[in-house]
């Protein structure tokens, strides 16, 4: 019952990606906007990827903005570094689902889809650009 | 000359001893006699915690724990969010489904509770995989 899944576990315990050309040109994109984002303040995406984790405190823990931008750029980076492998580990499947989900929810957030109203609202190439992310992640999950 | 050693040592012994409520027995003055006549002597006794010995919830100060709340949002695919929780948390698959579904109707869920610093690695941890999540103090 393989069908048309995006990526399979196999039994040697590694995970096979199915993604044709077209595929893994959106991950790369996804992937190369967490890292450009990472790095650049003044990207659209920067501001969701450091929302604070405190919201009754003014400044966040300095602490903990510097170990997640580091783990958020270490994922992004290793799944791009991955992106034209034919199977992938646990720890690298983890950084595409970690990397997928939040250039799926940054996409979100620097559009305002943060309703189910505003999410059908949304132009055609945004709505697919979500739905096609949201698919390697459902096909992912099932692995991991 | 007895009966005065005696009755200085109990005067001495009396007030050097702590009150009752610092160590929480008493000190009870009895009296015996002798040949050569009364003598006052103090022993301890063992008195019985009373009610008001005993401090009470509002006089304890514990620290409140910290939540971990991850907050719903309409892109995010159920399935990514039990997987996520169970490779953070090590939840089994049904808590993971359930505080899922928790986030999906209510809008958030508390998904773990204790000290600041776990809480602050958590919620980083679950910013990192890519979950909008906060933290706050419990009520």
């Amino acid at each position: 019952m393989v069908g048309n899944r995006l990526f399979v576990r196999r039994r040697d315990g590694r995970i096979e990606v199915r993604l044709n050309e077209v595929g893994r040109a959106v991950a790369k994109e996804a992937f190369g906007r967490v890292v450009a984002a990472e790095r650049d303040p003044t990207h659209e995406w920067h501001a969701g990827l450091n929302a604070p984790i405190d919201p009754s405190e003014d400044d966040d823990n300095p602490l903990s903005s510097l170990g997640r931008q580091q783990e958020i750029a270490t994922n992004a980076e290793l799944a791009y570094m991955t992106l034209n492998e034919q199977f992938l580990n646990e720890g690298e499947a983890w950084a595409w689902l970690s990397t997928l989900q939040i250039a799926l929810r940054s996409t979100a957030v620097a559009h305002g889809l943060l309703s189910e109203e505003k999410l059908a609202s949304a132009p055609g190439d945004l709505l697919d650009f979500v739905h096609t992310i949201q698919q390697f992640l459902f096909s992912l999950a099932e692995c991991l | 000359m007895r009966v005065g050693t005696s009755f200085q040592l109990a005067t001495l012994t009396a007030s050097s001893f702590p009150s009752s409520t610092d160590y929480g027995f008493g000190l009870s003055r009895t009296t015996a006699t002798c040949d050569t006549g009364k003598v006052t002597s103090v022993k301890p006794v063992r008195e019985r915690t009373t009610e008001g010995d005993v401090l009470t919830e509002q006089d304890v100060r514990t620290e409140r724990p910290w939540n971990v709340v991850v907050w719903d949002d309409p892109v995010t695919p159920m399935s990514v969010v039990v997987v996520i929780f169970k490779r953070i948390f090590g939840y089994s698959n049904n808590k993971c489904t359930e505080l899922m579904l928790k986030v999906h109707h209510e809008g958030r869920a508390i998904v773990w509770s204790g000290n600041r610093t776990r809480a602050e690695s958590y919620c980083v941890k679950l910013q990192v995989a890519g979950l909008q999540s906060t933290i706050e103090k419990d009520d």
